[in-house]
């Protein structure tokens, strides 16, 4: 089963349908999502607030597939990914779906174009757009004399920045955002979720998984998770 | 090949240089160790298989002694320790169209010339009739055909200025007369049926009527230039040793012998190899543990990598990649060093280093070098399995 749906305007680019997952452990089986249900259409911005243990980061792994639910369904641009195959399910990362994370997670190895380059690369290793990466890099607002340098060599909110370029390198659909501004000062994390809501703006349906009410204030729409059931 | 993950391995080596060097070292010590033994072993098979082969279409029948033996040589001794002229003429029937050549032999002084040490060398007696079947090659002169002549050994040659026209005096104080050498024989080397290199060769009328030691013979060479030799020793052995009991020759097939002795020599070469091999496997180990290490220490990575649209084989082949390089220049440099270390050693040990830049002796450089670069990826594939296996979510957590 191969997501081809997930570029139809008007249908939600996600739905989670009373999903639950429980993970078996020795001392007893743990309910982390219990009959969560929700729609994220497209072009919206919104962020998944709740505290600590209370199922966001569960929630962040199903939606950015790299975990399958242990009942219920969710649809990526109405395709059930619960049927797919692990080759299937890292296609689906790689083509519609940005990673953002707290700790910005570059590859220390390769420089600034080649990690944002990175998921480009997998996709069509034979053709690479390098005016892509430029063009992202220059919407990112990253100085041009930083391209060449390595992940070791900038500052959190640029990391960032490239972060934020190489998850939009391929078009996702949906960009997926876990704590995006966890790691930095309060004026750089301010201006990435300036950059955020500028994405947004232009068209980009983002998530964010934060605690933070200044993140969330940037967002179009809060879901409060607790106890893993959505409270609103 | 996915140049993206063939270039973030060829850094990760990089930026791990001594980590990667050391692994390296590990591996050009296996290799040398393997292409090295395989080098000599080699070496040697084919220096003993040059000297041998020109014998290797000989049958040798001597007297029965209770066991079995080769070559010629020794002193004239007692008639039970002979072969008998109507075991010779038995011999030559049975063997007929080839050629049976009645060989005798004795230990002799002799002198070159007045005022020179005396020395001690074998002396062979051989129809002149038959010496160009057993004895091919000169360098310089000619077969004697009168009783005044002989020929000299390569060695015997060379170690006392002897050259075609000397003359040597045989005998305490020259009481057998004096002879004059006619030629020269090539060296022969080892040999199974006479070893002339340290001897001279006269007549077999001159030796018995010297020795008066007249229808017994040491031994008796067929040069075998129709059949086998395998068929030739069965006749010979079921007309002379019908007495199960009391055997009257024991029978050499050359060949056979020849081939026993390079058999030998391989499985010595290999062997040593296989010793060497182990070398190769600890450093294997080396490898195996390092691509741990390496996998260890880019969980987050994999993670990282796997969560953005990175499939299992594409991880795989990162590490994979990073054995491979490890593997083919290691080994690439222990072959070079291989064949440095060999030439040192064949010049050495063998003092010549024709045999170095042979196909048996290349190979087992190949050998080598193959052998290192697949421990190498073998030693990677598990490492890079389990990377490509790690769970996302456990990986992007991994600290």
């Amino acid at each position: 089963m191969t997501p081809e749906a997930l570029t139809g305007e008007d249908q939600p680019v996600l739905v989670f349908h009373d999903v639950v997952k429980v993970y078996p452990l020795k001392a007893g089986d743990v309910t982390a999502l219990n009959h969560v249900s929700f729609a994220v259409n497209r072009g919206e911005f919104i962020s998944v607030m709740g505290p600590s243990g209370s199922g966001k980061s569960t929630l962040l792994n199903l939606m950015g597939c790299l975990d399958t639910p242990t009942s219920g369904d969710i649809f990526i641009g109405g395709t059930r990914i619960g049927d797919m195959s692990d080759v299937e399910l890292t296609n689906l990362r790689r083509d519609h779906i940005g990673f953002i994370f707290q700790y910005f997670n570059l590859f220390p190895l390769l420089n600034v174009i080649e990690n944002v380059n990175f998921p480009q690369m997998l996709k069509s290793q034979a053709k690479v757009d390098e005016k892509k990466a430029v063009e992202v890099l220059q919407a990112v607002e990253l100085d041009k004399h930083l391209y060449v340098h390595t992940p070791m060599e900038l500052s959190g909110g640029q990391q960032q920045r490239v972060a934020i370029a190489r998850a939009l390198i391929n078009d996702p659909d949906i960009l997926l955002c876990d704590e995006p501004t966890g790691n930095l000062d309060s004026k750089t994390g301010a201006s990435i979720m300036e950059l955020m809501a500028e994405l947004n703006r232009n068209g980009t349906t983002i998530i964010v998984v934060t605690h933070d009410p200044r993140v969330a204030s940037y967002t179009n729409r809060t879901i409060q998770i607790v106890d893993g059931r959505i409270e609103s | 090949m996915s140049t993206i993950f063939w270039e973030i391995s060829k850094r990760n080596i990089r930026i791990h240089m001594l980590r990667s060097s050391l692994a390296m070292l590990g591996i050009i010590i296996g290799v040398v160790a393997i292409a090295s033994m395989g080098i000599l072993g080699n070496s040697i098979v084919q220096a003993v298989s040059s000297s041998l082969s020109s014998v290797g279409d000989s049958v040798i029948v001597m007297p029965y002694v209770g066991g079995s033996g080769f070559g010629g040589g020794g002193g004239a001794s007692s008639a039970n320790l002979m072969l008998t002229e109507q075991e010779y003429q038995q011999i030559k029937r049975a063997v007929a169209p080839n050629i049976a050549i009645p060989v005798h032999s004795t230990s002799e002084h002799m002198t070159m010339g007045v005022g020179s040490d005396d020395i001690v060398a074998t002396i062979y007696g051989i129809p002149p009739d038959q010496t160009k079947y057993l004895l091919p090659d000169l360098t310089a002169g000619d077969y004697n055909n009168g009783n005044s002549g002989c020929l000299v050994g390569a060695t015997f040659a060379t170690d006392h200025n002897v050259k075609v026209g000397s003359r040597i005096s045989v005998g305490t104080d020259g009481q057998y007369g004096t002879l004059r050498v006619t030629g020269i024989i090539k060296e022969r080397g080892m040999s199974f049926d006479i070893s002339t290199d340290n001897a001279i060769v006269v007549t077999q009328d001159w030796f018995e009527s010297t020795y008066n030691d007249q229808n017994q013979y040491n031994e008796v060479v067929v040069k075998v230039t129709s059949g086998e030799t395998a068929d030739v020793k069965t006749t010979i052995e079921k007309q002379l040793n019908r007495n199960t009991k009391e055997k009257s020759v024991t029978v050499i097939d050359s060949k056979a012998t020849l081939a026993t002795i390079m058999d030998t020599f391989g499985m010595v070469t290999t062997f040593v190899t296989a010793i060497g091999g182990i070398s190769m496997l600890v450093a294997g180990v080396s490898i195996f543990n390092i691509m741990m290490m390496s996998v260890n220490e880019r969980i987050k990575e994999i993670g990282i990598m796997r969560s953005i649209g990175t499939q299992k084989r594409e991880v795989m082949s990162m590490f994979i990649y990073e054995a491979a390089i490890i593997g083919i220049v290691g080994s690439l440099i222990g072959g070079v060093l291989s064949l440095l270390g060999g030439y040192a050693i064949s010049a050495l040990m063998l003092k010549t280093t024709q045999y170095l830049f042979t196909l048996p002796t290349l190979f087992s450089v190949v050998e080598g070098v193959s052998f290192g670069i697949i421990i190498c990826i073998l030693c990677g594939v598990y490492p890079a399995w389990q990377a490509a296996n790690l769970n996302p979510i456990d990986a992007l957590r991994h600290e």
